[in-house]
């Protein structure tokens, strides 16, 4: 029982150890490798921290609803650029000419609507088709990308609106704008995991459909749901990215999903379905974030990042494998 | 009755969807493009596809044995630079084989970790495709790689050499697609793969091994890599670190097309090379007519869903699924 | 327990001795690069910066790469300017996306040099100088070598010519498609030019696309392509289909554009070193910060080179 007990806390926290860990290693390497005047572990440094992995932490979350649902989204990063050239685009239409500064909300509501409805599409063609969650999304990630193209042909989408600039850079308490939407999102999708019926419901279906459609439950509405769910996110990321940045690239967003799984693994959320928390997710944010960061402070190439956090996923993968399996055996005994 | 006819004709569209829908799209691109179906262009498609086949095939195995490889596109790029380093160092002779060697060991490697280890193969494989590409950039420094002799080396054959009048990279795909077609049809081997990817717990108990034949997909996948890599080095004589970017998705989006189940368990060599002959001939017709290349991208999403969709209406017997 | 224990003690340590750390007093210059290993001109401009930075004892460089994405890019800005180093070199991923973080810098009051491929206007009262080449200029100079090319050959009136531009929404590739296509009905009105697709700075994409022109027109006098590298894909394609009297002209001279050039099949080029396109960024800098006069658009000269005069110029080492 006590064994037992250890191990699920050595797993759960695995993630917070290694980054403990990075913060420890990073801060002894910058010593002799960085040419900063701060440390690592500056106060300042490490909000900043907080607000770069903020967007695609912002996904992260969401993927992980879907992840747990057992399916996988690979669109996001497509979705993020429509909602961010639909949020600059949407700035200088005429309809909301009389708005004034408040013009901003309403572009921020288009361009959220936009990757909700997006999110909702994947979500029906998978509920209603029964093809792979996969497959639908990789077909959108394309479909979705020659979507981005169609806005603007292979041009830039700009639109740079300083009142917009400086709410993104504006710091409430000390704290970025982006890393208040960050805090705010894990927030409260982790309530809804915890305290509502389709939170509990879709831990049920990602840990045996067979049993959840057999207990009653509807299966593909809480699906449309999580796909509506992490289509509105990926365009909360992008009105917090393009509010600072002003320019969207038809490329932007390329490989984000990538990015997105790698930290939800990271994080403990099971491919298979069924497990996973918000908080670990978190924890695998931060840690991919720290990885980036500290690597450039110790003044590593691009070659070496890559294959650090290559290995890095391999590993993480490795051990908890060897956790899980000594954990099922136990149990078995 | 009326069920019964139209349950037939869902069954013979979804068993032939796929060359139904390769024959239509050959149809409007030939009306709207008189030079579509021109035997200069076909031959020029086919060739240019043949370096994205190659690497399908391989990882047609590695789908019916029910796991992914998300590495093949940075693993290309590697074998790319690779042999077109040592081709200067060695020669072509010695060149050629090492290449195939090195590329076989990150296979293994992967085959490894998901057979023998039974380690997830979507994140094996990413993890995979960030390492091997910074592999690479270590490799080259970062640096083009060029033959510096080109006129003077044999080793152009096989990207742009001809046999009988046929280029020497069509040979190559058809012979490959019709070697590895009978390994997988026909031999015990093959019934091995099916079996892990239908069932891998049942293929255990009924005594298959399964690490030792997942692990034998991969190194296929990773022959077949090398393949596409030494047809893309010998093609351009020179090269840069990110030639083989994004290729996973595209080889991907071709074996699905072809009918494989991400499931495992289903698919052939032959609907493989259909959906890599879809998915270039889209390509060129859409060049031909001049539109911008990415209605593509928006054309492929359509028919990979209907196609998959098409393919699970023919097994379930309807059209909506239902819960 | 033991190992909370120890590890809260190692981290109490290792912040407590953070602040004691070496503060340098050199000009400490941080440059974050737009995709280092995507092609051989910025892996050479990477480590030409390297050696020039360590040439100079005052010099302490932060090299980091944006590996292409705005977002991280972006982000490196702002470690920069955290870090507190005294000026940002900055080749951008996008010259619209990253100015509200230049001005974040200069807000800051570090000075910001863009380098290679020039931001918006928008964000010009936020930078001290831009130093790089001149796209604009390269693209009707390659628009000039080809519009004589054609007088020489006499085909000036009835010549068709196609574009392979660079990787879409790049400013480099904009420029210098702009530049071209802006010049070449100056100075060869009755020259067409047919179609233009990206090749993404990549020289597979480029001659597949090259493949596709070569069946779609029968007739093609010159290719223009963003730079050599898309150009030679090109040549390679026109070469398997048998196509000949094609003029080829691309930008950036590469090895492999100036070994055509030699071999007589590939027409000119801009020539551009990474060499000086790094030294003359890394030079702009240390004017700034020693208070010297730096002309606001800092141009170095990229001159034309021809098969005719291509003795005057050495071989390019990327």
């Amino acid at each position: 029982m006590n064994s037992d007990f250890i191990k699920r806390s050595i797993s759960a926290s695995a993630i917070w150890l290694f980054i403990v860990f990075e913060l420890i290693f990073f801060t002894i390497a910058g010593k002799y490798l960085s040419l900063s005047s701060g440390g690592f572990m500056d106060a300042s440094n490490m909000l900043l921290l907080l607000k770069q992995s903020a967007p695609i932490g912002i996904i992260a979350v969401g993927m992980t609803l879907i992840m747990v649902n057992g399916n996988i989204d690979l669109s996001v990063g497509a979705v993020f650029a429509i909602a961010g050239i639909i949020l600059l685009d949407s700035l200088s239409w005429g309809i909301f000419s009389g708005l004034g500064d408040w013009v901003i909300v309403a572009s921020c509501l288009v361009a959220l609507a936009a990757g909700t409805l997006l999110g909702a599409l994947n979500g029906l063609i998978v509920w209603r088709t029964g093809v792979d969650a996969f497959i639908v999304t990789l077909g959108s990630m394309l479909g979705y990308r020659g979507l981005v193209f169609m806005f603007n042909g292979e041009n830039p989408t700009s639109n740079l609106n300083w009142t917009l600039v400086d709410i993104a850079e504006a710091r409430f308490l000390g704290i970025h704008t982006a890393t208040w939407v960050f805090g705010l999102t894990v927030l409260v999708v982790w309530l809804i995991t915890r305290y509502t019926v389709h939170g509990r419901n879709a831990y049920a279906i990602g840990d045996n459909r067979n049993a959840a459609v057999n207990a009653g439950i509807r299966v593909g509405p809480h699906m449309l749901i999580n796909f509506a769910l992490i289509g509105f996110l990926a365009a909360l990321s992008a009105v917090v990215f393009y509010a600072e940045s002003g320019s969207v690239n038809p490329n932007d967003g390329m490989l984000y999903e990538l990015w997105v799984i790698t930290a939800v693994v990271l994080g403990g959320t099971k491919l298979a379905g069924g497990s996973g928390s918000i908080i670990g997710t978190l924890g695998g944010v931060i840690a991919i974030q720290l990885l980036r960061t500290g690597l450039g402070y110790i003044g590593a190439d691009t070659s070496t990042v890559n294959l650090v956090i290559g290995l890095i996923l391999i590993v993480v993968l490795f051990i908890d494998r060897q956790l899980n399996v000594k954990g099922a055996q136990e149990l078995k005994v | 009755m009326a069920n019964t006819a139209r349950q037939k004709i869902l069954t013979v569209v979804g068993n032939h969807g796929i060359l139904i829908a390769f024959v239509m799209f050959m149809l409007v691109f030939a009306l709207a493009s008189p030079k579509f179906l021109s035997f200069e262009n076909l031959q020029s498609v086919v060739r240019s596809s043949a370096i994205l086949g190659v690497m399908a095939l391989g990882v047609t195995f590695v789908v019916i044995s029910g796991n992914l490889d998300l590495s093949v596109g940075s693993m290309m790029s590697f074998s790319t630079i690779v042999v077109l380093d040592l081709h200067d160092k060695l020669g072509p002779t010695l060149a050629i084989p090492t290449m195939y060697l090195m590329t076989l060991g990150l296979g293994g490697t992967i085959g490894f970790l998901v057979g023998y280890l039974k380690l997830n193969s979507l994140i094996v494989t990413l993890g995979m495709l960030s390492a091997i590409h910074g592999l690479t950039l270590t490799y080259s420094g970062g640096k083009n790689m060029d033959i510096d002799d080109k006129s003077g080396t044999w080793f152009s054959f096989f990207g742009q050499g001809e046999i009988l009048g046929l280029p020497v990279p069509i040979i190559l795909f058809i012979a490959l697609a019709a070697f590895l077609g009978i390994l997988l049809a026909k031999t015990p081997f093959g019934r091995k793969v099916y079996a892990v990817g239908g069932n891998a717990t049942a293929a255990s108990f009924s005594g298959i091994p399964r690490a030792r034949t997942v692990f034998n997909c991969y190194l296929i996948s990773a022959f077949c890599v090398a393949t596409a890599g030494l047809l893309q080095a010998s093609r351009s004589m020179g090269s840069q670190n990110t030639v083989g970017q994004g290729l996973e998705l595209e080889v991907l989006a071709a074996v699905i097309l072809g009918g494989a189940s991400l499931l495992g368990g289903s698919g052939t060599i032959l609907k493989t090379v259909i959906g890599v002959l879809i998915l270039g001939f889209i390509q060129n017709g859409l060049l031909l007519i001049g539109w911008p290349f990415y209605i593509q991208y928006v054309i492929t999403w359509i028919i990979i869903i209907l196609a998959v969709w098409l393919d699970i209406s023919v097994k379930r017997g309807k059209f909506w699924a239902t819960v | 327990m033991n190992t909370k224990k120890l590890l809260t003690t190692a981290i109490a340590a290792t912040v407590l001795m953070g602040p004691a750390l070496a503060v340098a007093e050199d000009m400490r210059i941080g440059i974050t690069q737009n995709n280092v290993g995507v092609d051989s001109y910025q892996t050479t401009y990477e480590s030409a910066f390297i050696a020039a930075a360590e040439a100079n004892d005052n010099v302490r460089a932060v090299v980091l790469d944006a590996g292409g994405d705005v977002a991280r890019q972006i982000a490196q800005v702002d470690s920069l300017i955290q870090q507190g180093v005294d000026a940002i070199i900055i080749w951008p991923t996008n010259g619209e996306a990253v100015i509200p973080a230049v001005r974040r810098a200069h807000n800051a009051g570090i000075p910001v040099v863009v380098t290679n491929s020039n931001i918006a206007e928008q964000g010009f009262d936020f930078i001290r100088s831009f130093s790089g080449p001149d796209n604009v200029t390269q693209g009707s100079r390659s628009a000039e070598i080809m519009c004589d090319k054609f007088k020489d050959m006499g085909i000036e009136n009835e010549a068709k010519v196609v574009q392979i531009s660079g990787q879409p929404g790049y400013t480099t590739a904009i420029e210098r498609a702009a530049g071209f296509e802006d010049r070449l009905p100056e100075v060869c009105p009755n020259v067409e030019l047919v179609e233009t697709q990206p090749g993404d700075w990549n020289r597979e994409r480029s001659q597949q696309v090259m493949e596709a022109f070569l069946t779609k027109y029968d007739d093609i006098d010159g290719v223009y392509s963003g730079d050599d590298n898309m150009g030679v894909g090109a040549l390679n394609a026109a070469r398997s289909a048998g196509r000949e009297g094609i003029v080829f002209v691309g930008a950036t001279n590469f090895s492999v554009g100036y070994d055509a050039m030699a071999e007589g099949e590939y027409w000119g080029s801009i020539y551009q070193s990474p060499v000086d396109d790094a030294e003359a960024a890394l030079q702009t800098a240390i004017d700034i910060l020693e208070g010297k006069e730096v002309p606001f658009l800092n141009y170095f000269d990229t001159p034309k080179i021809t098969q005719d005069n291509m003795d005057e110029f050495t071989r390019p080492v990327f």
